[in-house]
This record gives C-alpha cells, sequence and structure tokens, in this order.
C-alpha cells in the first residue's frame, strides 16, 4: 500500500472534526509491516533489574529440554516463565516517539511513517525461582571420579561434562551453576568437572588425617606443601590439593599456604562412611564408633549430620539412619510427599534441616510447612503431617 | 540472548480487542490508523471510523522484544525453549482504553 501522505492526513482530520491547531504537527501513520503477523516476535516482561543487564549488553538465556518447562536465565538468577493473557491487542511498534521527544520540533509538518513490528495478546511473565540444580548433581554422579589408576577414565568422554556442557543443559544462571560445583566439592579434571566417587574422596581425606596425626600438626595450620611432598607419591598433587580445599579453609601465613581443617564436614563424611554400610544403627552405638573414628582433636555431635542422617526416637533403642537431602525430590509437593511416606510425623526441628533448600528468596520454613503440611499436637510437641491421606 | 550495542527502544501501543483487517488477505503492509498527540501530551488515534483517546504510560516493568530466530512459529507455552535474539526494549505504552468514538457522532468545537 503507498504511503499516506500529509494532504490525507489533514483530510482525515477534516473528516474527524479534529483542530490541528490543539495537535502537535508530527503524526505517525501506523500501518503493519511485512512480519508483522508471523508470530516470530512475543513479548518478555522484565523483572527489576533486568532492563539494566540488556542495556549493559548482557544476555538473558531461554533453558530447557523437551520435558522441562522453561527457565529465563540472567548471569546470576534464575526465573520461571508464565503466559500472562491481556485482553488487550499489544502492538509493538519501532520508531514511534512520545509526545516529548516530539515537543523540540515545533514547526515541521513530518510525518513518521511507522510499521508495527507484530502484535500480541499475551506476554511472558516472569517470576524469580530457585535455580534446578539437582539434575547437576545427577549429571556429575554418572561418571564420579574414581582416581587415576581407574581404567575406566582413560576411555569414553560420554558422561563428562565441560562448562558450556553444563550451562545448556541445567535450568539455572551460570553464576548459580558455578556456586553449586563449589558446594559440592566438584573439580575440573582434564577440562572436564567431576564430583569424586566417595570411597575415592574418603581415601584421599584419610591420607590427609593420617598425616595430620603423624606429624603432629595442628587442625588449624596443616601445610599445604608438606601435604603435597609426603602424599605426592600416593595420589596426584592436584587431588591432595582438592581434598585440603574440599575440607579445610585455606589461608596464608608469612607467605607460606596452609589450611584450617574443618571439624564439622570431616566429622560429617565420616559418619555418612559408617552410615552408609546398613540400613540403620543402634544410636549409641554407632555414637562411640562415630566419635572413635573421627581425627584426634574432633569432637563429633549429631547436628553435624543435618541433613545427611536422621535419628528415630521412637524406636527402642533409639536408632539412626542416613537419610541426604540431596537424594530427596527437587519439587516442593513431591518432597513433603516423600518425607511423609518416610515418616509420619515431623517436629519442625527435625523436618527443617530436609525442606531448608526449598525456601524462595524471602520465604520461611514456616510458610512452606503451613503451606504443604497439616499440623497437630503429639504429647505435648507441635509435629507436621501430610494434608492429604497417603496410600 | 542480547548484544552488545544499544538496544532500540520501541513503543506499545494497547488497543481493546481485536484488530482485523479491512481487505481479506492478512495484515501484513495494511495501514491501521493516524496516531496525533495533543499539545498536552494526550495520544490521539484515528483508526477507521474511531477515534481513540489514550494515555502515555510509563511501564513499570519494561518489556523485551524477542525474535525467535529461524523464524518458526509463534512460541507456545509448551515449547518455547528456542534460540531468542532481544531485539528491543519497551519502556512506554500508549494506553488506548477509553471507548472509540465514532467520527459521524463527533461534534466540532466552536473555531
Amino acid at each position: 500500500a503507498a504511503e499516506r501522505s500529509r494532504a490525507e492526513v489533514d483530510a482525515t482530520l477534516q473528516t474527524a472534526k479534529l483542530n490541528p491547531a490543539e495537535l502537535l504537527p508530527a503524526v505517525h501513520c501506523l500501518s503493519f509491516g511485512p512480519q508483522a503477523g508471523g508470530g516470530e516476535c512475543c513479548l518478555l516482561q522484565l523483572e527489576p533489574g533486568l532492563c539494566a543487564e540488556l542495556e549493559a549488553g548482557r544476555s538473558l538465556v531461554i533453558r530447557g529440554e523437551k520435558d522441562e518447562r522453561a527457565v529465563l536465565c540472567s548471569k546470576d538468577k534464575t526465573y520461571d516463565m508464565k503466559i500472562a493473557d491481556t485482553s488487550n491487542m499489544l502492538l509493538f511498534v519501532p520508531g514511534c516517539k512520545t509526545p516529548e521527544e516530539l515537543n523540540g520540533d515545533l514547526e515541521s509538518c513530518n510525518i513518521i511513517h511507522s510499521q508495527i513490528a507484530g502484535f500480541s495478546k499475551n506476554y511472558w511473565e516472569l517470576r524469580r525461582c530457585r535455580p534446578k540444580l539437582k539434575k547437576l548433581r545427577k549429571l556429575l554422579m554418572e561418571d564420579p571420579y574414581e582416581g587415576p589408576d581407574n581404567q575406566k577414565d582413560q576411555t569414553s568422554t560420554f558422561s563428562k561434562y565441560t562448562t558450556e556442557d553444563l550451562l545448556s543443559l541445567i535450568q539455572a544462571s551460570e553464576e548459580e551453576i558455578l556456586h553449586q560445583l563449589q558446594v559440592i566439592d566438584a573439580c575440573k579434571i582434564e577440562g572436564y568437572w567431576r564430583i569424586l566417587d566417595f570411597d575415592y574422596e574418603m581415601k584421599l581425606l584419610n591420607h590427609v588425617t593420617q598425616l595430620i596425626d603423624s606429624e603432629s600438626w595442628p587442625l588449624s595450620k596443616v601445610p599445604l606443601c608438606a601435604c603435597l611432598e609426603e602424599l605426592g607419591s600416593l595420589e596426584p598433587r592436584e587431588m591432595i590439593q582438592h581434598i585440603l580445599l574440599s575440607y579445610g579453609r585455606k589461608y596464608v601465613d608469612d607467605g607460606e599456604v596452609f589450611f584450617e581443617m574443618r571439624e564439622d564436614k570431616i566429622c560429617r563424611a565420616i559418619a555418612r562412611m559408617l552410615l552408609q554400610n546398613a540400613v540403620k544403627f543402634n544410636l549409641s552405638e554407632f555414637e562411640e564408633v562415630w566419635q572413635q573414628s573421627v581425627p584426634e582433636g574432633m569432637t563429633t555431635r549429631l547436628d553435624q549430620l543435618q541433613g545427611l542422617a536422621l535419628v528415630d526416637k521412637s524406636s527402642r533403642p533409639e536408632t539412626i539412619f542416613l537419610l541426604k537431602v540431596e537424594d530427596l525430590p527437587e519439587d516442593n509437593q513431591e518432597r513433603f510427599n516423600s518425607l511423609f511416606g518416610i515418616r509420619e510425623k515431623w517436629t519442625e526441628v527435625d523436618i527443617t534441616p530436609y525442606i531448608q533448600d526449598l525456601c524462595a528468596e524471602k520465604q520461611t520454613v514456616g510458610a512452606l510447612l503451613t503451606k504443604y503440611a497439616r499440623s497437630s499436637m503429639l504429647n505435648g510437641v507441635k509435629v507436621y503431617n501430610s494434608r492429604r491421606p497417603l496410600s | 540472548s542480547g548484544g552488545a550495542g544499544a538496544l532500540a527502544q520501541w513503543v506499545l501501543v494497547e488497543l481493546q480487542g481485536e484488530v482485523q483487517p479491512r481487505q481479506s488477505g492478512d495484515l501484513a503492509g495494511s495501514l491501521l490508523g493516524d496516531l496525533h498527540y495533543t499539545h498536552e501530551g494526550v495520544p490521539v488515534l484515528i483508526v477507521g471510523h474511531h477515534i481513540l483517546y489514550g494515555k502515555v504510560v510509563q511501564l513499570e516493568k519494561p518489556f523485551a522484544v524477542l525474535v525467535k530466530e529461524g523464524g518458526a512459529p509463534q512460541p507456545s507455552p509448551t515449547e518455547p525453549h528456542r534460540q531468542y535474539t532481544v531485539t528491543a526494549l519497551i519502556k512506554t505504552k500508549l494506553l488506548f482504553k477509553t471507548r472509540p468514538k465514532p467520527i459521524i457522532t463527533h461534534v466540532p468545537k466552536k473555531v
């Protein structure tokens, strides 16, 4: 269609009985661009901060496989995406000026031919969500690193993932992924992110704790160099360093690198090692063996096992069994179903370590319990059970 | 993904109801109407035989305009995960919510 002329615009104004003197001289003649009906454009409503990120030249990425609900990731946050319908028609117009932008130009009677790039009755809405990181551990557990002597490692790279691989497979932002890799003590071996096989990890830890013991080093001042020297013939230096970084806090004193060993984490790992060999243990027997198994100078406490093991106070004698929060479902409802399947009634103290990670930004454990559980009193203590009848 | 270099700023025009072409055939290339502004900054849109008065709204939550790469069909809730490029940002909308005034019954102002 031919572009409208000033004469035609004026004629329309006259027919409409509008007074040109009351209007700014510039007019936008809106028409539909060639691609307008194609549906290739869509609108994404931006949460605070995202607009600034885009303007700074940073990217937003939509992630999700065919069986996953899509999420949007900025550099450090993850958002659920949802379609919002309006009852109105939204037209997107490039090069359309606002009155402020036109006001500097009172003289010219110009026509701005604006092409509508697209239109929609809906747009994508974002809601900040927890990054979906369970898959990260699952992927890395496909092929845990068992040490350099392990034959398996020389062969395929099938279940091995680089940072790029993880970015394309995990529904989370890059920062959230890198942070989680640190949390789970993953390490990069030959360019691939690996999680240590637990037995190998304990073997490494044992080398270190034995050395600390034989050298009588204080647990708060373990020298890196000496460790590498003494243990370098037994294990790769990178692995010795990795285990020290995982189980200690690195610091520099007088130019030398030392580690302050993390008592809670070491005790917890040893507990896991003991507990994984049976369905459950007599609690007092376990506590005795556990204390004897940890390095000299360390003290075991049951609260070190939050999210790792659960004590059954109702059995006689009391027992303890392994229950790792990372083995439980990631979805809120599924997590609660799973927990109530394990135990019918939970106190808040017992259940908190197993639902803490479900809390969204600014959400409390109490709010989760209100939503997903029903409370009652049992022997004067407040307990939570499932909202739904379990089969 | 976004990109380096300034992003274009577009404007959203929000209308009630449907937009339909006058002639049969699709919309591409057809005229919508003339957009004027009064001296007070009120947007006035003449569409067909209607005058619509609206207002300029600064969006609390701006929009990004995503363009699907590869020219595939409209993203749906089940299949949104493809390659998109952020083409433009929209921080302003022209909201036409008032009922359109038919041109025929428009009362002329006294000159």
